[in-house]
Parts: structure tokens; C-alpha cells; sequence
């Protein structure tokens, strides 16, 4: 049983189909790339996955059980946990606050925690907070705002606070963009890292080289539409998707 | 470092001066009474600002437990900690049902919502006329009791009324600092980033939303069995923007804000209390703080020190001055 399947998943704007009939499975342990050129509907997908947009049609299950439709906050309490594209973050806390709030569903909330306690966050909700900034290498900057830090490490701590939520797939939308060679190499690193530790992925991104190089199976969409489906090998030779969208991009990718 | 001693340091000083008031007279008792009434309404919006829902609807809140505690007690005798907790529970269960429907408004269309309702809560007060005796007022009310000890004096009831804003205040700081007022932050914030954690954003924005109307209500209460005298007029749509004009006075940026805003205007304010310079005093305290200080009274003292101490180094600072 695939860990998300999309049946005819479909979202029109308008008349406009933004997504339109895509079936899309990822198998638990894996790490998937949705790809397709711009306004092919990948931001729109994941909207749907997540429950922050409601399908016009079609169903998307998760773990066996049918989440479509459902509001975000329980999408994420099932293990579904979303990324945002733009640079999303609480900028005016620390980066220790933000993975403490993505701590929010793995939390003690009583009022007898609140009003007694004389620290404002269980010890344990701390450590664990500074072991998911140890693990994505940002623990030396816990108590800086994060609209201080640096590009590459805001997209980080993003992640850090999805990982917080402790997800069963992680869906990132563009989690290179922006970043430089040497950033972009440390976060697909990164990736499979988590993976590895557990957390089936599904990624957007436009950087070619992070998608072929990590994904081991990827959806080419256009117009909305599932255009492809393979291997890196498979998809980047598959004549649809070069005339669609790849062409040139790919050249460079292979070098 | 400093911080650490300063912080206790300030508090001890301003409530030894608070202790010290009753010395100065009844006139000094009747005015800091309402001035602790006035900072336990502004910190109890706090909570809801911080989540981003501009409520301009306080004082209806504050309507519902003055009139609930003032009529409990006048005409079934209930003591004054049961009426007082009856009241705030009633404005809560107000701030409930009002707060439900209304939650899914953004900015401006929620601001609407609470203007409204405090125009229905006076029109209510005013009219029901066999409860509240309506614009006549209701009088009567009687003084407060504490363990079954009558509070003759102003001065024990003025007591009375810093001691309950005090442990007001202590609560809405521990609910503050705590996950619950970090997730209320996080909804001001960025609300689909809290979403795509975890966070149901329609209960804590309507938890933060009930906080304050139980606070509201007990201030409502504090104030009934202070004046013991209701007169709907006095909880109209002026008081509700007092509120938040503390609020934007002091600084929304920490919780002291609000106290330090409620304290200075009330002092400043009081000469023109009740006339029709009042509401042109806020307008000119709100107008003022938006042009000078946008971060509002508490960001004063850095302001101050960084034109002592910035002159050398030149700071980018746009001063008027010049």
C-alpha cells in the first residue's frame, strides 16, 4: 500500500484547471520530485495534499485512509507535513522558538503547565528542540531572530520546523531556490538524511541538478496534467518531457 | 544582566507607590483605582491583538460583568468573589458566542463585528429597563465583601482592586510566555505557516479571544462594586477605543506596553475625564505615538539612549529635530 495515493485529483480556477486528473503515489522510504514548467501545478498539488486548497475532485489517501478535504491542522496531525516555496518563517522569534512551535502537536498545552511551571517550556520540549537544530547544523545560531539569518539557513530552519512536527512525508516545496552550489549540495544532502532516518519525501523544485541528483523517481506535470512518471534516467530521455519543458535546462544539467 | 535586577527592581517600586496612594487622599484612591481598572482592560486585549484580531469591542465585555456582578450581588445577596467570577464567566461565555461566528473575519471585517456588538450590549443595557434600570442608571450596587467582611473604605477597596489586577496580570504573563502565548504570536505572525504545524487557528484565536473577555468581565466587576453606579453610556464604543488606543500608546511588542499605556493616559487624561477633550486627547496621544514612536512608549527609553549614544556613530535615526 502506497503511503499517499492521488486518484483523479483535480482543482479548477475558474474553468481553469490548475491540476487536472493526477494520479500520484509515493511508496513510504522514497524521495519523489514533481516536476514541470512554470504553472504546471506543483504548488497547487501540494496545496491540495496539504489542505490548504480543497480538491474539486478526486481523492487523496494517506496511510490507508482517505484525508481529502480535510482542514490543514489535521492533515498535519496524520504525518503530512508541507514546506511553503517563499521563505516562511515566525522572522520575529528565534530559531529556537520556531522549531518549538513546530513542536506544537508533540506538546504539553495543560493550564497547570502554564500557570505552575516556572519555566515556560518543559525541558524536554527544549532539548529536543535544540537536537533538531543540532541535526540540521543550525544549533549555533538557536537564539538569533530568524529574520537575521542567512538566506540558506532561513530555508533550513524551515525545514527544521517541519521535521519538528515529526512528519511521516515531508513535502517541501522548492527547497534550493536561491541557494548557491555549495547550499543547495548541503540541503539535498540533508534530504536524504531524513530520509534515511524515516521520512518519506516529495520535493519541487526547479534546480535540476538537486532533483535529478537526489529523487529516485520523479512526476514530470504540465498544464496540470501528469506528462511523465520514471527515473531520473527515464524521464530526462523521454522525448515529452524534453519538449515540454526541459530541454535546454537538461543539456546543462548533464554538463 | 541588568535586565535580571531592574525588572523585579521597577516592579517592587511601582507597587510600593501603589500601596503609598491612599496617603495622598480619596480623590488620589478614586483616580488609581480606575487607572489599575483601565491596565487590567488593556493587558486582558493583549491576547487577541497578538493574534492579529484588531477588537475593538472591548468595554461591551466589560459591560456584561459589571452588570452581571452588580445585579448577583444587589439583588440575591451573592457575595463579592462568587459575583465577581459569575460576571467574568458570563462575559466569557459572551465573548463565546460572539467570537464563533465571527472568528473566520479577517482585520477590518472582525473590527466591524466587535464595534457592533458594543453598540448591542449598550442598546441592551439601555433599554432593559426592569434589569437595568436603563439610562437611569443602576445604583445600589453594594461594596465589596471579602470573606464576608464588608470593604467600607475606599482605601480597602482600592486595595482590593490591585490585588485582583495584580494576580490578573501575573496569569495573562504566564499564559503569554508560555507555548499558548507563543502559538497566539505565531498566529499574528504568519497563520498558514501555525496551520501547517499543527495549529488549529480558529480555537486559539477564539481562546485568546475568551482570555480577554473573562479579564474584561472581571474588570467590569471590580469596577461596578468600586463606582456602584452603572450607566450604559460609560461601556459605549469611546471606552472600547481607549482600550486599544493603550494598547498602540504603549507598545504592542511586550507586555509591559499596554500597562505603561494605560497608566500614562489615564494619569495625562484624567484633568479632561468625562468632557469632550477626552476623546481629543486619545486622538492626539494616538496620532503622536503612530508618527514618533510607531513601536509605541516602551520603545522610549532606547530611543532616548540611542540619540545620547548614537550621535558619534550617526545613527540612521529620522529625528524631527534634526
Amino acid at each position: 500500500m502506497p503511503l499517499l495515493e492521488t486518484r483523479d485529483l483535480s482543482k479548477h480556477f475558474d474553468g481553469l484547471a490548475a491540476v487536472n486528473r493526477v494520479d500520484l503515489t509515493v511508496e513510504e522510504g522514497e524521495i519523489v520530485g514533481l516536476i514541470g514548467p512554470n504553472g504546471a501545478g506543483k504548488t497547487t498539488c501540494f496545496n491540495l495534499l496539504s489542505g490548504f486548497l480543497r480538491p474539486t475532485a478526486g481523492t487523496i489517501r494517506f496511510d490507508g485512509a482517505d484525508i481529502t478535504g480535510l482542514r490543514s491542522h489535521r492533515i498535519v496531525k496524520r504525518g503530512l507535513v508541507r514546506t511553503f516555496q517563499h521563505t516562511t518563517l515566525f522572522q520575529e522569534m528565534t530559531a529556537l522558538e520556531n522549531v518549538l512551535l513546530g513542536l506544537h502537536l508533540h506538546s504539553r498545552k495543560g493550564l497547570g503547565q502554564v500557570l505552575f511551571s516556572r519555566r515556560p517550556f518543559p525541558r524536554a520540549e527544549i532539548h529536543h528542540s535544540r537536537e533538531v537544530l543540532q541535526f540540521v547544523g543550525l544549533s549555533a545560531h538557536l537564539d538569533q531572530p530568524a529574520k537575521n539569518l542567512p538566506h540558506g539557513h532561513q530555508r533550513i530552519l524551515g525545514i527544521a520546523m517541519a521535521l519538528a512536527a515529526r512528519p511521516r512525508l515531508l513535502l517541501l516545496d522548492e527547497p534550493v531556490t536561491g541557494m548557491n552550489l555549495d547550499e543547495s549540495g548541503r540541503v539535498m544532502a540533508l534530504v536524504k538524511t531524513i530520509r534515511d532516518r524515516g521520512t518519506t519525501i516529495l520535493l519541487v523544485e526547479h534546480n535540476m541538478k538537486a532533483v535529478m541528483g537526489t529523487c529516485e523517481r520523479i512526476v514530470v506535470l504540465n498544464f496540470g496534467q501528469k506528462l511523465a512518471e520514471g527515473t531520473p534516467a527515464e524521464v530526462s530521455t523521454n522525448p515529452n518531457v524534453i519538449e515540454a519543458y526541459l530541454g535546454a535546462g537538461l543539456e546543462h544539467a548533464r554538463g | 544582566m541588568l535586565r535580571r535586577i531592574a525588572t523585579p527592581a521597577l516592579l517592587v517600586v511601582v507597587l510600593g507607590l501603589a500601596v503609598l496612594v491612599p496617603w495622598l487622599g480619596d480623590y488620589y484612591v478614586h483616580v488609581f483605582a480606575l487607572v489599575f481598572i483601565n491596565v487590567l482592560l488593556a493587558a486582558s486585549l493583549r491576547p487577541s491583538l497578538t493574534c492579529g484580531q484588531l477588537n475593538i469591542g472591548h468595554s461591551a465585555f466589560m459591560c456584561v460583568g459589571a452588570y452581571a456582578s452588580a445585579l448577583l450581588a444587589k439583588h440575591f445577596a451573592v457575595p463579592f468573589e462568587l459575583s465577581l467570577l459569575s460576571g467574568a464567566l458570563l462575559a466569557t461565555v459572551v465573548g463565546l458566542a460572539v467570537g464563533y461566528p465571527s472568528l473566520r473575519l479577517r482585520g477590518v471585517y472582525f473590527a466591524m463585528v466587535t464595534v457592533a456588538f458594543v453598540e448591542v450590549v449598550r442598546l441592551v443595557a439601555a433599554i432593559w429597563v426592569s434589569l437595568t434600570r436603563g439610562n437611569s442608571g443602576l445604583s445600589g450596587i453594594p461594596k465589596p465583601n471579602l470573606l464576608g467582611m464588608i470593604l467600607t473604605t475606599k482605601a480597602s477597596q482600592y486595595y482590593l482592586i490591585v490585588f485582583v489586577t495584580v494576580v490578573a496580570l501575573v496569569i495573562l504573563w504566564k499564559l503569554e510566555r508560555s507555548r499558548l502565548g507563543l502559538t497566539w504570536k505565531s498566529i499574528g505572525m504568519a497563520d498558514h505557516l501555525a496551520q501547517s504545524l499543527g495549529v488549529n487557528i480558529a480555537n486559539y484565536k477564539l481562546l485568546a479571544f475568551m482570555v480577554g473577555c473573562f479579564f474584561a468581565g472581571v474588570a467590569g466587576a471590580l469596577y461596578a462594586h468600586f463606582i456602584r453606579f452603572l450607566f450604559p453610556p460609560e461601556f459605549g464604543f469611546l471606552v472600547a477605543t481607549n482600550i486599544l488606543v493603550y494598547n498602540f500608546v504603549g507598545g504592542r511588542d511586550h507586555f509591559v506596553g499596554p500597562i505603561v499605556g494605560a497608566v500614562f493616559l489615564s494619569l495625562l487624561s484624567e484633568p479632561f475625564r468625562g468632557s469632550a477633550y477626552e476623546t481629543i486627547f486619545f486622538s492626539i496621544a494616538m496620532l503622536l505615538t503612530i508618527l514618533f514612536l510607531p513601536g509605541g512608549l516602551i520603545t522610549l527609553p532606547g530611543k532616548l539612549a540611542g540619540l545620547r549614544w548614537g550621535r558619534a556613530a550617526s545613527a540612521p535615526t529620522p529625528s524631527p529635530t534634526g
